[in-house]
């Protein structure tokens, strides 16, 4: 399940008020996040969590269940 | 009676020739494959001779394309599918797990790099330093670069553990030498098409019917339109445009962009098409680019294959690694995707000024996204059909523009035909122009209407054909086939896709 402390990270940086999202989402399904502005959310995560990604976890990471995922595991370490 | 020259003329369609690879647009091609088809069909339980079959003809496909070279192609194979085996056994965080991605990244685009841009960093070198290398004489394999990429895909999938490594090797080179997209894309990925060979699904007449839509539209897109463009207007302004005035050079300028759609995207349809007859299921390559709202939404319905390609495997790595330059990080990952881009169909200034001016577009895009956003409220236009309408006629000019660039041979024809459009124009050949080539205007109006006419009516026509009975079927591609045929001029032109 999503977090919604990083939902809210998504939200804001995509200027949404809301959207429901599943942890199989892909990052094309939820409007505006598109290859361009999506390191903007890496970016604030990043900043939001207080950790560093890695470029190649972050390539891995296939949609926002994995993506919380990796944040956990950061979080973690 | 066959006499000695029958025999020797028709045992040459089997042997290489290098201007003379099996098009699929050819008869001598189509009537092949229908007969491979019939053979396929007749052991379609047999998964064994299915795939030994496509290999094969698939491989007897390449020899007609790039003669010798076609152990490129099967060192290609071997050599990625070793590649994905060692990377997938090493554990992750090993360094040599990263050493061999790179040495098979190195060897991969050495040998790209080596027949397709050699001559090109020689002329570079010549340029600079006023030196005098001769060009080598290097035969660029047709398809290098399509299979390359294909290969790519499945080695840096292993590496980012996104992909499994597969265990067959007689798996792997049916996805690598699989002759439907194999010299001209679309870049299929080994995650779409490796689980779809143990699928055994079997092709129901609806299939069948999409396939042979699929093969028919092709066809007619790239005999009826394209070849009939390029030879009877657009290549005569391209080669002495100042023979021709403004509005002619302007209208070429027009007509390329349509002949390079219906081109490609008629040889992607082929392709699409012959897969699904066999069984398979390609990626798409084209979504009605001209309905594109923005250069970065052109891109997402141009050569897809190739351009999601370069996203997923050049764009996003560059972007992490200057991500900490925000949209100026952005920026610089796109020009270098965009140079790429152009660079990946050919080693010319022409080509990588083309890729160049679309990175430039898709940055100055993004630069002004919040100044255009406020602007569009402040004049009432934002979610708005008008904008929309606007947005498409300048994303479709600003294509246009790019192609001019794509096509010239160099600068000084671009140059030239720009000069044209700008200093004579001469409105007055307008109704003469109507009324000479009234075909040609007839089939570029009829490719634009295709491209904004309602999704809804396409898919009838598609519906209406994969419903037809088979026999009906038969006789329409029978049909088709012969106005094809009819409308070839003595030269088939080549799908302008080969060269890259």
């Amino acid at each position: 399940m999503i977090s919604e402390k990083l939902k809210k990270v998504i939200l804001s940086e995509l200027e949404l008020d809301d959207f429901p999202m599943e942890d199989n989402m892909t990052a094309s399904e939820v409007p505006n996040w598109d290859s361009l502005n999506h390191i903007n959310i890496i970016l604030a995560i990043e900043k939001e969590f207080r950790v560093k990604f890695k470029g190649a976890e972050i390539l891995k990471v296939k949609n926002i269940g994995e993506l919380q995922g990796l944040v956990d595991s950061k979080m973690a370490s | 009676m066959f006499n000695s020259i029958d025999i020797d003329k028709l045992l040459n369609l089997f042997v290489f020739d290098p201007h003379d690879p099996l098009l699929f647009s050819t008869s001598f091609f189509l009537f092949f494959f229908f007969g491979l088809l019939i053979f396929y069909r007749l052991f379609a339980n047999n998964k064994n001779l299915r795939i030994f079959t496509i290999i094969v003809f698939s491989l007897f496909f390449y020899y007609k394309a790039a003669g010798a070279y076609f152990v490129i192609l099967i060192f290609s194979t071997f050599l990625n599918f070793y590649a994905g085996k060692i990377i997938g056994k090493i554990e992750v965080g090993n360094y040599k797990r990263q050493l061999v991605l790179v040495i098979t990244l190195l060897v991969n685009l050495g040998l790209l790099g080596y027949f397709k841009y050699t001559n090109f960093f020689l002329q570079i070198y010549n340029d600079l330093s006023s030196g005098n290398i001769q060009p080598l004489d290097i035969f660029l394999p047709i398809g290098i670069s399509f299979y390359t990429f294909k290969a790519l895909s499945y080695v840096i999938d292993i590496y980012l553990e996104t992909f499994e490594p597969i265990k067959s090797v007689r798996d792997f080179s049916l996805f690598m030498f699989f002759f439907p997209n194999l010299l001209i894309g679309p870049i299929d990925r080994a995650a779409n098409f490796i689980p779809q060979i143990d699928e055994d699904k079997g092709i129901t007449k609806e299939i069948i019917g999409k396939g042979l839509f699929l093969i028919m539209f092709g066809l007619l897109k790239k005999t009826l339109i394209a070849d009939y463009i390029s030879l009877n207007f657009v290549d005569r302004v391209f080669d002495s445009p100042l023979r021709f005035t403004g509005f002619e050079n302007l209208m070429a300028v027009y007509g390329y962009a349509i002949q390079l759609y219906c081109d490609f995207s008629g040889y992607t349809d082929m392709a699409l098409g012959i897969a699904m007859l066999l069984g398979f299921n390609l990626m798409d390559n084209f979504n009605w680019p001209y309905k594109a709202t923005s250069i970065a939404d052109f891109w997402r319905r141009w050569h897809i294959s190739m351009s999601s390609w370069l996203l997923d495997y050049l764009f996003r790595p560059l972007q992490m690694t200057f991500r900490n330059m925000r949209m100026f990080g952005n920026a610089l990952a796109l020009m270098i995707t965009f140079v790429a881009i152009g660079l990946w169909h050919g080693a010319s200034w022409m080509f990588l000024f083309f890729g160049a001016l679309h990175g430039f577009y898709v940055v100055v895009s993004i630069l002004t996204k919040n100044i255009k956003k406020k602007f569009f409220k402040a004049v009432k236009l934002e979610n708005t059909k008008l904008l929309i309408v606007i947005q498409i006629i300048i994303t479709f000019h600003l294509a246009v523009f790019s192609f001019l660039f794509f096509r010239s041979p160099d600068f000084t024809t671009a140059t030239s035909i720009l000069t044209q459009i700008f200093t004579s124009f001469h409105s007055e050949v307008i109704s003469q122009f109507v009324e000479g080539y009234s075909y040609i205007i007839f089939l570029m109006v009829f490719v634009m209407v295709l491209h904004y006419c309602p999704e809804g009516w396409r898919s009838k026509v598609e519906n209406l054909i994969s419903k037809t009975p088979l026999v009906g079927q038969a006789i329409l591609l029978a049909l088709v086939v012969w106005i094809a045929i009819q409308a070839k001029s003595a030269d088939l032109q080549p799908f302008l896709y080969f060269k890259f």
